[in-house]
């Protein structure tokens, strides 16, 4: 069980990135919070006497907010407590802000980003999770290695990371696969070859939802992580990140490999004009039209809990994903990962016992359970994953072996700043990277001084 | 109420020597006003104030930033420049431009025919309905697959296509401003007709008979005629553009690449989504003062129609 | 360009051999305003036919083919929004801000545009000129103080915070155009009124009201159709569980962005209330569009 994770020792190599950049010294005032027995719910039985209420929110729609929907019922169910979820697909992020700056916050709340979750977090407008009765020391053992640390801003835990996703995915159909003879690709060579095959073969061999560009960030993340490595990856998503570096144009070039008019679905506009759900319509829906989508663990709950239910007794021959392959032999065992924190912007009762209810491993089970996460708490077995179906469990697995991980790199950046946008740009006119690349590094660095400096 | 350009017009003076026999009436100007001047002054004037301060927080970083190093907002970088400034200046010109001309040709032709009112309220209707049912009209025109969007049904006819348009940084401003003058034609149109009208047939019957053609009549008598209520319609609808938003939220987003974006929807993005607050509020300001110059011409145009005193 | 260069007004026909060759002289002017009205029918015109349309043939065949005997019409995707997709209570909300929204600027407006035309007091062109001005100030410009301010006053995320909101950046619209209305109501009436004894109040309420109900008519149906349509007040002032259609459609964009089903439903919706008030009372709209076509 517990080699399970032990991957997640290369995170805390990550955690010293993440908190070495801000460095600065907000006195830290953990008003007493819950004092001793923190583990324990503390008035949880007036909770549950006065059936007090709390709201949470989140982005997630569809399969993803059904399995979080669970946790909650759970939590209620014991608790006494009732929790209204609120779901903001669009634009998540703006409404999460305009309700902050009207004094009118969610009481708990997923972030959406852990560059927001440092400015929420500098503005004064999250609760210590000390004054929730967590304590950093206590809980730290529950988790893989370094995995807390992503919550904490300025030596202070703010946020829990509550469930995660494999990002090192790319999803194809074993069936069509077997009927090209198609072997799972190793390196991103084989990756071409394949694309190039199904080309031959009359078939359209990718779908990308380049509407959504965190789509692209997450393909460039993952061939930047294999291509340039590790330690490239963490200086390039730190305040020290130089855009303009060979690695980065050499990333966007390996992309385009794939990406363009040739290789996807509609060509470069067609992706561009294709949400992230469509593009897995594209290939998996009733009347799909392409072969292969790369997106993260999320997919496969996705495709077969939304897109198109009668996948759901396909899983393994109309649906699968392999590793995301080596590039130039490089990057085995890394993956990248996306994962989503939680904190509490007020201290209502309730709060505090859901905060804490959200740290145990019935939690995460709960949650695994629904088939769209992996859970970060060790005390997860992994018969859970296996009780879901195969695809779950093999990304259990996957995630679980990895040799080196590393967070959603977009995420870390200062909130604001798009990546996305730039790499829209590179992949419509890939002889325009290198300025779009200019304009990005003078947004990041002026958003990496706005964020350390305030 | 044909007259568009004096609609309620009165003597100078009229109001100003009534006012004063009227004028042990002040408490009750108090009070018929003060809860409409309380909110404006409130809600309107005090935040207005308010982000002129905000964008001056770093001094005049902020509009350095905005005219120098965001290639969202302004970016000579490539040819032609790029940016949600120039977006809008695209649309000024063929938006506009776009909503005159059809318009114009519209109101003439409808002027003619026995349907006129059937013709203008067709065209009208889009003036009705919110900015987002017209962005789903239009995303569903444009949409990339041929077996749903018209447009790329139509190109199929022609063995052409599909095209993904507002996937396309070449053709994005293009798709979204077809939109617009679709949905502000109308505007122009009943405004324009109204004043058509409002043209003497005497002017035009003496110069026909002085053996003036009829396109001499067109070009020397109509549309000088039409002058105002053209800078009128214009005038509105660069104010309308200036606010451009809802289309843009909702059509692109202002994607792809940000290659759609307009100043009111970067504003947005920038103080909502993003957190900088004060980056928007500069944003904000440079929207007002580029609505000044409209200001400037709509009081003139009140003063000398005696609207205003 | 030359066939619509002939005279503005002609005049009438004389004979049915004269009407007949006029008809045809005209020709090309119908021609071209036939294309005028499919322009402008046709896109509205195949999203309300997809919104009746089963999900399977949306996704296989073009609304078009409807024209080819593809008859297949159904009403579920109007249940789907409205049950599934919270489209009622998002009805219900945009009812419950538009409707205050329109009645308290109408009388405040009112209110206001009464002492700005027949009400003497100091500085009065000038005040009327600065709100005037406030006509330009575009709603970003208060975006984000007036968040601030609504926390601070604790009615964010409120109706009653979306109504002021409203209702403010209504105000100098409606003064304009109410003043400007007022001021042509015969100056001999009020006088005469004043002479008999009558309070200010009662002049508003029993003279300048009833003789200006439509100019009050057309700014009403404006800022109903104003408050009704909005996105960006909607986006960011109206409470959590208060978001009117338009703030739902683009939830439903953003996570449906092809499922046409569910958005031409949805989409058609929305449009449905500002249609009734523009065939009813296209009239009073095009009136007020006339007199003020500044906002």
């Amino acid at each position: 069980m517990i080699q399970r994770f032990r991957m997640f020792a290369p995170l805390a190599m990550l955690a010293i990135v993440l908190t070495a950049c801000p460095a600065s010294t907000t006195p830290s005032e953990s008003a007493g919070g819950g004092g001793g027995g923190s583990s324990t719910a503390p008035g949880s039985s007036d909770g549950a006497a006065a059936g007090g209420s709390i709201e949470v929110t989140s982005l997630w729609g569809g399969a993803e907010a059904d399995a979080f929907q669970a946790v909650l019922d759970a939590f209620s169910a014991e608790s006494g407590i009732e929790v209204t979820y609120t779901s903001q697909r669009q634009d998540y992020a703006t409404v999460l802000n305009n309700r902050l700056e009207q004094s009118d916050p969610p009481d708990v709340a997923i972030i959406p980003g852990i560059g927001f979750l440092r400015s929420f977090a500098r503005d004064d407008l999250l609760v210590p999770l000390s004054d929730l009765g967590i304590e950093r020391d206590a809980i730290e053992g529950n988790y893989p290695p370094g995995l807390v640390d992503i919550g904490v801003v300025d030596d202070e835990l703010y946020a829990l990371v509550v469930k995660l996703n494999s990002k090192a995915t790319v999803w194809y159909k074993p069936d069509s696969f077997d009927e090209q003879g198609f072997e799972v690709p190793a390196d991103f060579a084989d990756l071409i070859q394949i694309t190039e095959d199904y080309k031959a073969a009359g078939l359209t061999p990718w779908a990308v939802g380049a509407l959504d560009s965190w789509t692209l960030t997450d393909w460039f993340e993952i061939i930047y992580l294999h291509q340039a490595g590790e330690e490239a990856y963490d200086t390039l998503f730190s305040a020290d990140g130089n855009w303009s570096d060979q690695s980065v144009v050499d990333a966007i070039d390996t992309m385009t490999q794939i990406i363009n008019n040739d290789n996807v679905a509609g060509g470069i506009d067609g992706a561009l004009a294709t949400g992230f759900v469509d593009g897995i319509g594209l290939v998996f829906g009733e009347n799909a039209s392409a072969e292969m989508y790369y997106e993260g663990g999320f997919v496969g709950g996705i495709a077969a809990g939304d897109v198109n239910p009668a996948l759901a007794d396909q899983l393994g021959t109309g649906i699968d994903f392999f590793d995301f392959p080596t590039v130039d032999g490089n990057g085995a065992g890394a993956i990248t990962i996306g994962g989503d924190v939680i904190a509490a912007f007020t201290d209502n009762p309730g709060v505090a016992e859901f905060m804490q209810y959200m740290t145990t491993p019935e939690a995460g089970a709960t949650w695994a359970a629904g088939g769209t996460i992996i859970s970060p708490l060790k005390g997860v077995e992994s018969s859970v994953y296996e009780d879901v179906n195969v695809l779950a469990a093999k990304e259990a697995e996957q995630v679980a072996n990895a040799t080196a991980v590393r967070f959603d790199g977009s995420d870390l950046l200062p909130a604001g700043t798009d990546l996305g946008a730039v790499l829209q740009a590179a992949i419509q006119d890939p002889s325009s990277a290198g300025s779009a690349l200019e304009g990005f590094q003078s947004e990041v660095d002026a958003a990496w001084a706005d964020s350390t400096g305030g | 109420m044909t007259n568009v350009v004096a609609p309620v017009a009165v003597p100078r003076r009229q109001q100003g020597a009534f006012g004063r026999f009227v004028s042990g009436w002040s408490i009750a100007a108090g009070l018929f006003l003060g809860p409409a001047l309380l909110l404006l002054l409130v809600f309107m004037v005090y935040p207005t104030v308010s982000t002129i301060v905000l964008s001056f927080e770093n001094g005049i970083d902020n509009y350095v930033r905005l005219l120098t190093q965001d290639p969202k907002f302004l970016s000579f970088s490539t040819f032609p420049p790029r940016g949600a400034l120039v977006n809008n200046v695209l649309w000024v010109i063929f938006y506009v431009g776009g909503c005159i001309f059809f318009g114009l040709l519209i109101a003439v032709m409808a002027s003619r025919v026995r349907y006129e009112s059937f013709i203008t309220a067709i065209v009208f209707l889009p003036q009705a309905i919110a900015a987002t049912a017209l962005g789903v009209i239009w995303r569903f025109v444009y949409f990339p697959n041929e077996n749903t969007g018209l447009l790329n049904a139509v190109l199929g006819i022609f063995n052409a296509g599909p095209i993904a348009w507002l996937g396309s940084v070449s053709w994005v401003n293009t798709g979204l401003i077809i939109a617009g003058v679709w949905g502000s034609v109308g505007f122009a149109t009943v405004i324009l007709l109204a004043s058509l009208k409002g043209i003497s047939t005497e002017i035009i019957e003496a110069a026909r008979v002085d053996g003036a053609r009829e396109s001499q009549i067109f070009w020397r008598i109509i549309i000088p005629m039409l002058s105002l209520p053209i800078s009128v319609v214009a005038v509105t609808l660069i104010i309308n553009v200036i606010k451009l938003f809802d289309l843009i939220y909702v059509m692109t987003q202002g994607g792809p690449a940000n290659s759609s974006r307009t100043i009111a929807f970067s504003m947005y993005q920038e103080a909502l989504p993003s957190r900088n607050f004060d980056y928007g509020a500069a944003i904000a300001v440079m929207m007002l003062v580029i609505l000044l110059p409209v200001l400037i011409f709509n009081i003139r145009r009140f003063r000398s129609d005696r609207v205003i005193a | 360009m030359t066939a619509l260069a002939e005279p503005v007004i002609e005049p009438p026909a004389k004979t049915p051999a004269e009407k007949i060759l006029r008809f045809i002289r005209k020709t090309p002017i119908h021609i071209g305003l036939m294309a005028v009205a499919v322009f402008w029918l046709v896109p509205t015109l195949g999203l309300l036919i997809t919104s009746f349309r089963p999900r399977s043939e949306i996704q296989s065949t073009g609304w078009w083919t409807v024209f080819t005997g593809n008859l297949q019409f159904t009403t579920q995707n109007y249940s789907d929004v409205i049950g599934a997709q919270n489209m009622l209570s998002a009805f219900i909300n945009s009812l419950s801000i538009t409707i205050p929204a329109t009645i308290i600027p109408l009388i405040l407006a009112s209110l206001a545009a009464f002492a700005f035309a027949w009400v003497s007091f100091p500085f009065r062109d000038t005040i009327f000129l600065i709100i005037v001005s406030l006509l330009m100030v575009p709603i970003q410009m208060v975006l984000i103080p007036l968040s601030r301010l609504f926390g601070d006053i604790g009615i964010g995320g409120s109706f009653l915070g979306i109504w002021i909101v409203h209702t403010t950046f209504a105000l100098p619209f409606g003064i304009f155009l109410l003043r400007n209305f007022f001021i042509t109501l015969p100056r001999d009436l009020i006088e005469a009124a004043r002479i008999d004894g009558a309070s200010s109040w009662n002049i508003f309420r029993r003279v300048v009201v009833p003789l200006s109900v439509p100019a009050i008519a057309s700014y009403g149906i404006f800022q109903f159709l104003w408050v009704w349509n909005d996105l960006l007040i909607a986006l960011v002032f109206a409470p959590r569980t208060g978001q009117p259609m338009t703030v739902q459609v683009t939830t439903l964009l953003g996570t449906y962005a092809s499922e046409w089903n569910l958005l031409a439903a949805a989409a058609f919706l929305i449009m449905v209330v500002p249609l009734i008030v523009f065939f009813s009372l296209q009239r009073y709209f095009v009136q007020g569009l006339l007199a003020g076509s500044v906002k």
